[in-house]
């Protein structure tokens, strides 16, 4: 352990650390002691370019920068004085002298750190009279991102998180001094499966996604805490949210699950959140043979009187279950208390497995796979077989992940079902052959926890107002309890 | 391949005289490009697989140094020194005149791919200024007239 003092105030740290790493891992960098910095990144390595964090050191004759300097037990740091603020000063003029200052239609503006810091440290006129450094817009970088080489400070961040994350390193600073500039490997594209958050960690408009670009001004924006449900990771992200809408997803830094990164694809599935294939109305197939749009309470009613003539009749022998990973613990534990009242034991669990990486991405394309298996969801396979062997004659769905070609590849065998209740946040093929479909909320519109493939729980909380009338699955679950007489004491 | 066995045998005789693989980059670099007259993205890609580096790290230090080209020029690179003491002794008039005569800008190559003209910074040769450097060679104390002369005995 090493004692430094900050200001004035006395921490005590762990040896071996940078001044930038110990604030950091103290909780205290930019969250009571401010030290602007731009290419210091906690998840990357030190470069030591921007030189915006420079410190005073008591003994040491020169300001020094606070990324690359170790802390020595007994360190006194100064953080704030004239002599602090006038390099900051500088290095802030240096690196507006070419800066375009396109502000107003630059989509980094209100999240910019350039923005941040010239507010802060920056003066309020350039002294130069050359004309600035003309570079070149709107670089096409590859599928998903747009580089603007004039608004570039040439941190490096995006370069060694291309090189350090991912691995893949298709981007390099090529030439010298004031030629400098970020390009692409001749012929080389950047495209890999983390490539958007060089957008998240490029400190200013350089980088910019091109599914984001001019949507919306980010100071409309109120960013809402939430996992991606894109697989068992549950990384955790900022739903960017306005007009009832989720612009975006940013990663949100949680060094136990997701670092600061996100995946391109389950940031790319906020999409799905207010997507024109979303389940928003209850339907019970009617007497003409289709689905007719009605309310929740009739379709629950319906399902109730369907399941409760059924079980009657044959025993909940002939019922069966299949939970989803896209639900979350408490909509599976209602389900578990729906089945455990109505005695119902044949019980699955069908999600995707699809690819995955050593890095974020999980082969189960589910956020709570995890949390169904520890209650009580074995594979769906033993439903299924006693569905195509004739044993079932209803089923309870949540989701539709069992029409993948891992479980059913379809809906054949569904059909010869005297009941088939589903629920669900978006359309499916199981629409074609179902008795009683109830729309269920995204995980994006409604409260809960999901438990990732670790097994860390983790909570959300509504970001946006369901579509149309979903509910939560657990709110569905206990209400058909409720209709069939089932519902337990602890049932809400 | 485009890099032949020759090269690729001096190029591990550069490799074995340092502590570090990388520490060859630059010698090897310099081989391919004699070999091959620049300095490809197929070559920087061979390159770097011999480093065990990126292409695009590769690539950084090639674009960082003047003397190496990632781009095909001319037979013949001819430098003008246009550094401080090469300025002084009439350095940018010299090399606007040889634009002239060429009929090309500096970073351009002649249309009979015999001249490629460039700018350099200091090539250490301050005592002698104003001069240039064809391929391997000075040419020091120079005026517009001898100049010329040299540019135009080049094959």
């Amino acid at each position: 352990m090493a004692k430094i003092t900050v200001d004035g105030t006395e921490y005590e740290t762990q040896e071996g650390r940078t001044i930038l790493q110990a604030l950091d891992e103290l909780g205290i960098l930019m969250n009571g002691v401010d030290i602007p910095h731009y290419c210091w990144h906690p998840k990357l390595s030190i470069d030591g370019s921007c030189r915006l964090c420079q410190v005073e050191i008591e003994g040491v004759p020169k300001l020094q920068i606070a990324c690359n300097t170790p802390i020595k037990d007994g360190m006194e740091i100064r953080t704030q004085t004239a002599p602090v603020k006038e390099a900051r000063e500088g290095v802030m003029e240096l690196l507006l002298v070419n800066h375009p200052l396109d502000c107003p239609i630059c989509d980094q503006a209100g999240e910019c750190k350039l923005q941040d810091y010239a507010f802060e440290y920056g003066v309020e006129h350039s002294r130069s009279r050359e004309p600035r450094r003309a570079g070149k817009k709107n670089v096409d970088f590859g599928p998903t991102i747009t580089f603007d080489q004039e608004r570039c400070i040439l941190c490096r961040r995006c370069v060694r998180f291309c090189r350090e994350v991912p691995g893949t390193g298709e981007i390099g600073v090529f030439g010298r001094g004031d030629h400098s500039a970020l390009e692409t490997f001749p012929g080389l594209e950047l495209d890999n499966p983390y490539s958007m958050n060089v957008a998240d960690i490029c400190p200013v408009g350089a980088l910019t996604t091109k599914d984001f670009r001019f949507k919306i001004r980010v100071w409309f924006l109120e960013d809402v805490p939430g996992i991606c449900t894109g697989c068992s990771k549950g990384c955790n992200v900022w739903l960017g949210t306005a007009n009832n809408k989720v612009y975006r997803y940013v990663p949100r830094r949680n060094d136990a699950v997701n670092e600061t990164w996100v995946c391109d694809d389950g940031r790319m599935s906020y999409r799905h959140i207010g997507s024109a294939d979303r389940l928003d109305r209850a339907m019970v197939r009617g007497e003409l043979g289709v689905l007719e749009v009605t309310s929740v309470d009739d379709a629950v009613a319906a399902a109730s009187e369907r399941l409760r003539a059924l079980v009657d009749a044959k025993g909940p022998g002939v019922v069966g279950a299949v939970a989803s990973g896209h639900g979350t613990n408490e909509d599976l534990e209602a389900f578990v208390r729906l089945l455990d009242g109505l005695g119902v034991e044949n019980r699955g669990l069908a999600t995707v497995q699809g690819e995955s990486d050593e890095l974020l991405v999980q082969a189960e394309k589910a956020a709570n796979g995890e949390g169904a298996r520890k209650l009580g969801f074995g594979d769906a396979a033993g439903v299924l077989d006693r569905l195509n062997t004739g044993g079932l004659e209803a089923l309870v769905v949540m989701g539709h992940d069992l029409l993948d070609a891992q479980h059913l590849g379809g809906i054949e065998g569904l059909e010869r079902l005297d009941t088939l209740i589903v629920l669900d946040s978006h359309h499916s093929a199981l629409e074609r052959v179902a008795h009683v479909v109830l729309p269920a909320r995204h995980a994006a519109e409604k409260a809960g926890h999901f438990t990732n493939h670790e097994g860390i729980v983790q909570a959300v909380a509504p970001a946006v107002e369901p579509a149309g009338e979903a509910v939560p699955e657990a709110e569905a679950f206990d209400r058909l309890a409720a209709a069939l007489g089932v519902a337990g004491e602890d049932a809400a | 391949m485009v890099i032949s066995e020759e090269a690729r045998a001096a190029i591990d005789g550069e490799i074995a005289r340092y502590p570090r693989k990388r520490g060859a980059l630059l010698p090897a670099l310099h081989l391919v490009q004699k070999e091959l007259g620049h300095l490809s993205p197929e070559a920087t890609r061979e390159v770097a697989e011999i480093f065990e580096l990126r292409p695009v790290e590769v690539m950084e230090v090639i674009s960082f140094y003047n003397m190496f080209h990632a781009r095909a020029g001319g037979r013949h690179h001819v430098y003008v020194c246009t550094n401080l003491p090469c300025s002084l002794r009439g350095a940018r008039g010299l090399l606007k005149s040889l634009e002239a005569h060429l009929g090309i800008e500096a970073g351009e190559t002649t249309s009979d791919g015999r001249i490629t003209l460039d700018h350099e910074e200091c090539l250490g040769a301050c005592g002698y200024a104003p001069m240039l450097r064809v391929d391997e060679t000075y040419h020091e104390d120079l005026d517009e007239a001898r100049a010329k002369e040299i540019l135009d005995a080049l094959e």
